[in-house]
């Protein structure tokens, strides 16, 4: 008589590298919004199951992919709606200081930003490192030797600059306040995010010739 | 489980019969070598080859007793089998001459039903071919010679298929070179289309090949595969490749649209039943023609204080570009608000299915609005803080 009782762990392991402990099979795929969608090919994803929309995925014009990952980095203990409410009058400062210096201004109008999307793209971009400073031992020696960055790693770090300089700060002066200016200053290419990078970078050139330790 | 253990009690019986059986046919064979050195006597002087050619290798008998036993083993399970369906037919009142696997799935379910979450762990009777794994016949002759050359492999068929994937890619490298040479291109028309199939997955594939095969091996499979299929004249080798692709459902029209109904005011409704999302569960309605307006437990939309929530709320709506014109009425209850607009979330986008087109129902599914998000809370590990968190290491 065929009683199967649950015998088979092979359909447990999975030969493609995904999430660890995800719900989702491997095969599942990220969701593609309107806008991504018209690059792609409908008939290559026609028969691909697609993974659950997360609660922070929207169509709203305030949806912004880095705009989301930044909100991220801002949460602290899963408090998400106050990183939210955080970055809002982060972005409602930088957008003041703009219009109060566009009315200021007398000539050239157009050189002065007031697109907040726009600033903080522009701030995050300029503050992207492209090497890291790795520790290495060879013969009893610690070298630091120049690695250049992934994509991701590089957001990531210049979001944690912005904000390690915005929270480095008095006690009397709000987040979203020095957030902005750190921010302001970025994307006009100084401040102290800016001068980190370019220190890192200025050290990294100064140890390239450790850079043959990174494969020997 | 009454099943399970009869099934074990016949199987110890089995047991039995089989070891008489293979005494039995242990028996013969004794016999045929106490007869040997007799039948030398006679004749072998004249014909050493004849002799030889009687010798059963040690191999072979081991095999021999083996399959006699497997054969054994399957006869009484299909008999097993057998009774079993016509006690099933008869405690459902049903022919027993016509009852199908369909009829014993459905009175196994009705008889034992069971609230285990793993749909194999249930009971379930199905014909022994199904149950046991399929066994190689045997694969060397009498003197213990393998007829297949690949044998000392151990996995004669898997390599066999590694040198056919590739004997067909140098064939097809071999034409395109010829091809190129004449300056003849190949044929748009008849390229392969790979979007709605899949290479056979692990377990499918070995139980094709009737064999194990290791991880690895199944990479190296794949890998030869999708360099015979990138080739411009894979179209040529279409009946090789298709013995190892298994088509894909398309998704986009798995589920069937519900007809909306109409109201006693004229208008048209869909409800979806069972929104679920962590814990949270709803009911939603849709109704068109509307004037957007959103009623959750009798509340409007500031039922939900969160505005994560209520953009939430609002995104299929927009998405479809439905906001406006239709009206939505959700019952929700369990669960937190992220939860609960989750649960309406996708009630409404399941139920706007039914007013917009399908090209509409596609994005709306590539944008995943209609999966369900079956994501739980992670359970809380003894020995841990929590799901992941670890105790704080003290010494002592």
């Amino acid at each position: 008589m065929g009683f199967v009782p649950y015998t088979t762990l092979s359909s447990l392991r999975t030969l493609k590298c995904c999430r660890l402990m995800s719900m989702y099979p491997p095969h599942f795929a990220e969701p593609i919004l309107k806008k991504d969608s018209e690059i792609i090919n409908k008939k290559d994803v026609s028969h691909v199951p697609i993974k659950a929309a997360p609660n922070d995925l929207s169509d709203s014009i305030f949806y912004g992919v880095l705009k989301n990952k930044l909100l991220k980095y801002i949460t602290k203990k899963g408090n998400g709606s106050l990183a939210k409410q955080l970055l809002t009058d982060t972005l409602e400062t930088i957008k003041r200081t703009q219009i109060e210096r566009l009315n200021l201004i007398n000539a050239e109008k157009e050189n002065v930003i007031i697109d907040t999307e726009r600033i903080l793209v522009n701030a995050i971009e300029n503050s992207r490192p492209l090497l890291q400073l790795s520790e290495i031992k060879r013969g009893g020696v610690k070298y630091q030797v120049p690695i250049p960055l992934t994509e991701k790693k590089s957001y990531f770090l210049a979001m944690k600059w912005l904000l390690d300089a915005a929270r480095e700060k008095d006690r009397k002066v709000h987040l979203p306040d020095k957030l902005a200016w750190e921010i302001l200053d970025a994307a006009h290419g100084q401040g102290r995010v800016i001068k980190k990078k370019d220190d890192l970078h200025r050290q990294c050139e100064s140890n390239r010739a450790y850079a043959h330790y990174r494969w020997s | 489980m009454s099943l399970r253990v009869l099934g074990l009690n016949l199987i110890k019986t089995n047991r039995n019969l089989l070891q008489t059986a293979v005494k039995n046919n242990g028996a013969p064979n004794a016999h045929a070598v106490a007869m040997a050195p007799y039948a030398t006597q006679v004749t072998v002087q004249a014909t050493p080859a004849a002799v030889q050619k009687q010798k059963v290798s040690k191999a072979m008998k081991a095999y021999l007793e083996r399959a006699n036993e497997h054969d054994e083993f399957m006869k009484t399970q299909h008999l097993e089998f057998q009774i079993g369906k016509r006690h099933l037919a008869n405690m459902m009142g049903a022919d027993a001459e016509t009852f199908t696997q369909q009829d014993i799935d459905e009175a196994i379910n009705y008889l034992f039903p069971s609230g285990l979450f793993d749909k194999r762990a249930r009971p379930s009777m199905r014909s022994p071919e199904e149950v046991f794994p399929a066994r190689k016949a045997a694969e060397f002759d009498e003197t213990g010679r393998p007829f297949h050359s690949m044998f000392y492999t151990g996995k004669p068929n898997y390599f066999q298929l590694l040198h056919d994937i590739v004997t067909e890619t140098n064939k097809l490298n071999d034409l395109e070179e010829r091809m190129l040479r004449r300056g003849n291109k190949p044929d748009e028309n008849q390229k392969l289309e790979m979007a709605g199939s899949q290479l056979l997955r692990k377990e499918q594939l070995e139980r094709v090949l009737v064999e194990h095969i290791a991880d690895i091996e199944y990479q190296n499979f794949t890998s030869a595969m999708e360099r015979l299929i990138i080739s411009p004249y894979a179209y040529k080798s279409k009946a090789f490749i298709e013995r190892f692709l298994k088509p894909l459902i398309d998704q986009s029209k798995q589920l069937e649209v519900p007809k909306p109904k109409i109201d006693e005011q004229g208008r048209q409704y869909v409800t979806t039943y069972e929104c679920l999302r962590k814990t949270a569960r709803a009911d939603v309605t849709v109704r068109l023609p509307g004037t957007g307006k959103i009623t959750i437990n009798g509340q409007d939309i500031s039922y939900f204080s969160l505005e994560e929530c209520r953009e939430q709320l609002l995104f299929p709506l927009s998405y479809s570009k439905m906001l406006g014109k239709v009206d939505v009425e959700a019952n929700v209850e369990g669960g937190g608000p992220s939860g609960q607009a989750g649960a309406i979330r996708w009630g409404i986008a399941m139920s706007l299915r039914s007013f917009v087109d399908q090209e509409m129902i596609e994005t709306m599914r590539l944008a995943g609005l209609l999966t369900r998000d079956y994501r739980r809370r992670e359970r809380k590990k003894f020995g841990q803080e929590g799901a992941r968190r670890k105790y704080t290491w003290k010494k002592r």
